[in-house]
């Protein structure tokens, strides 16, 4: 018996021309894992805020067909309504905290599904234990890590004890490790709770590994929906990128150019007097593609911002040739101007010219008189390695290139990074499969700060 | 001590600076709350203190300009079309100076509210008007949301070598930042939705009973409305 249905669903945002969901009908099943594949835009996110209510009651535009959660219709019932019931994890936790204590944060929900008062603390404590964060109950939430902060988020929606929960890229800034083990914890919850999970990812290894179903969405319209063991094959026939581990994306180059930056056991720590850093070593050469991976908070992003000559050492030296552009991790920094060349010549002293070539680099030809604000997530983020692109840099530092972006995207991104041979690459991913694909050579950031070259 | 009698205290040290009558007083009071939020972190007084001190100089600096009157003359300027002459007298800065203080005693209480309260309490402590509350306190949350913001900004421009310096330089960051901003507070706003914001029959986590610091500064907060009405 299916918990939450959608019939012939067919949903348009306001303003926009395409459909975000043509005719979609599917249903969702208790203790069950479904996993929803599809590139970036064709409409994995909105289904989910569908099932929430979302939409169409918080986004407006023109909905049709049915939605149906645990016998409530989402057209009747909102999102306040079907909360308890169902509940998100979205992808971006800052974007969700409403409380700045990790208990009070967890409270939220259940003060607002009229949990008696007396239940609240400890239903709260127990959800933080189920996600292994108990010792941070009375931290600030300020003061977490990325991973840390999205295990919070978790809790605070396992702790209303929902029949449906929906997850929304929620591995896209957790290191393999915390990934995994919050895919697992998915499982478990519909294995032991009984929950109906539907998880959106676009790093799809791993949950192909335990999901029970597949979800293809195209352009809006479900290009596949069955168990497990057929979505396999069906993948490898029609989207083999989504079941590889990256691809061949041309030779890997093992006699490299001079140096361009070097890194000669440099320490920093930020202002709470942390070592972040403590005598890190690396040399980057042209024509080298370097992956840096590590646990979240092991200072992979302050190892990169040092190469970059975006801090400054306390201790060692940085020591860099020519020009180096650095791309942050958030494309929505990306803002300053209102057309998308106008934004990537910012570098190029308003170079029009140069910035259309860097636009084409990224298949964003044509895209030049277009609003920055106005691209999806996945358009933002080419248009930020556009905007690094432009300069033609000597070292070139791309910090969490691949968060949102789908494995066909992040195919002809490691391709476009191995056919340049001039300079040398710096990417810091938690993106294992993109890391081989992309790099001449992998260094792992280890808490111990010890960097271990491979 | 808990968050609301707390507000409460430093409402009433305002309401006492907004009713006291003397310059010397309202700038002891603004002594008093300037100590109070120097006592806060390096990191997160600086943007407080700074609004809060530079909003009150520019009041004293500009206030004698608009301002025509009578007393002694310190510096007599040129004549402006609808403004009129430009002097300096001794009346118009004393009233600069008073208000100066005013300004920057309210200001420096609500940064003593924003460095201190626990805001997360004082939503939770509130019997109604729980919705307004939260508002407020989500609010009070935006400066430190935009600074980091602008820092992003800055590391995006940085990134692609360009440093933002000077007044204009800054000045680009404005517009990302108020839009930055508005696309935040709309996720903000859907999560909340999805949590069951606004549902009717909502609970609350129980709070501690109050010890006998709370209903002194309830009582401290009375008798600083009263006496910057009466006697300051």
């Amino acid at each position: 018996m299916a918990l939450a249905r959608a019939e012939k669903l067919s949903f348009s945002y306001p303003g926009s021309s395409a459909p975000a969901l043509r005719d979609v009908s599917t249903d969702l099943v208790p203790g069950q894992v479904t996993l929803v594949l599809g590139p970036s835009g064709s409409g994995k996110s909105t289904l989910l805020r569908a099932f929430a209510g979302l939409v169409p009651h918080f986004h407006g535009g023109v909905f049709s067909g049915r939605v149906e959660v645990a016998g409530l219709d989402t057209r009747r019932h909102g999102p306040a309504r079907l909360a308890g019931t169902v509940a998100t994890l979205f992808q971006d936790p800052e974007d969700q905290v409403v409380f700045t204590r990790v208990l009070n944060e967890v409270a939220f929900g259940l003060e607002n599904v009229g949990t008696p008062a007396q239940e609240i603390e400890a239903r709260a404590l127990d959800a933080l234990a189920w996600v292994g964060a108990e010792h941070l109950a009375g931290r600030l939430v300020t003061e977490l890590s990325g991973g840390e902060l999205q295990r919070v988020c978790l809790a605070a929606t396992l702790a209303l004890e929902p029949k449906l929960l929906l997850f929304d890229e929620p591995t896209s800034q957790l290191d393999p490790e915390a990934a995994e083990s919050l895919v697992e914890l998915a499982l478990r919850l519909a294995r032991d709770r009984g929950t109906a999970v539907l998880l959106s990812e676009q790093r799809p290894a791993l949950p192909l590994e335990v999901c029970d179903r597949v979800l293809f969405l195209d352009r809006g319209r479900l290009a596949f929906d069955g168990p497990v063991g057929q979505a396999q094959a069906w993948l490898e026939e029609h989207h083999p990128l989504f079941v590889s581990a990256g691809g061949d994306v041309g030779v890997h180059h093992h006699q490299f150019g001079e140096v361009t930056s070097r890194l000669d056991a440099v320490s920093y720590a930020y202002e709470d007097h942390l070592l972040v850093l403590d005598r890190a070593s690396l040399e980057l050469r042209r024509g080298e593609v370097v992956a840096l991976v590590g646990p979240n908070g092991s200072g992979k992003t302050t190892l990169a911002k040092l190469a970059a000559g975006l801090l400054e050492p306390l201790g060692g030296r940085v020591q860099r040739r020519g020009r180096a552009t650095y791309l942050s991790q958030d494309p929505g920094r990306y803002v300053f101007h209102e057309r998308a060349d106008e934004e990537v010549a910012v570098g190029v002293d308003g170079d029009l010219a140069a910035a259309s070539r860097a636009l084409a680099a990224v298949g964003l030809s044509g895209y030049e008189d277009r609003h920055p604000r106005d691209l999806s997530s996945g358009e933002r983020e080419r248009l930020a390695l556009a905007a690094v692109l432009a300069p033609e840099p000597d070292l070139l530092v791309l910090d969490e290139p691949t968060r949102g972006v789908d494995p066909e995207r992040k195919h002809e991104l490691a391709a476009l990074l191995r056919a340049n041979t001039a300079r040398a690459t710096l990417v810091v991913t938690h993106d294992r499969a993109f890391a081989t694909a992309v790099a001449d050579r992998i260094v792992s950031l280890e808490p111990d700060r010890e960097l271990v070259h491979a | 001590m808990r968050p609301a009698p707390a507000a409460a205290l430093l409402f009433g040290l305002a309401a006492a600076a907004l009713l006291a009558r003397h310059t010397a007083s309202v700038a002891a009071l603004a002594v008093v709350l300037f100590v109070v939020c120097l006592r806060a972190p390096v990191s997160r007084r600086w943007p407080y203190l700074v609004g809060a001190v530079g909003s009150a100089v520019a009041l004293f600096v500009l206030t004698p300009f608009v301002e025509r009157l009578p007393g002694t003359v310190f510096w007599s300027g040129p004549t402006i079309p609808v403004v009129g002459t430009l002097d300096i007298t001794s009346t118009e800065l004393s009233g600069a100076l008073f208000n100066a203080c005013r300004l920057a005693a309210v200001s420096l209480a609500f940064s003593a509210y924003a460095l201190w309260l626990d805001h997360d309490r004082l939503v939770q402590a509130a019997g109604f008007a729980r919705r307004s509350v939260l508002a407020v306190a989500l609010a009070t949350r935006l400066m430190p949301a935009l600074e980091r913001d602008a820092a992003g900004l800055v590391e995006a421009l940085r990134g692609r070598g360009v440093e933002p310096e000077g007044l204009r330089g800054r000045a680009r960051l404005v517009s990302p930042l108020l839009a930055g901003s508005l696309e935040r507070s709309l996720n903000l706003a859907e999560a909340m939705e999805a949590r069951g914001f606004g549902r009717p029959g909502a609970t609350r986590l129980p709070q501690p009973e109050w010890g006998v610091r709370e209903p002194l500064a309830l009582a401290g907060a009375v008798l600083a409305v009263l006496v910057g009405a009466l006697w300051l």
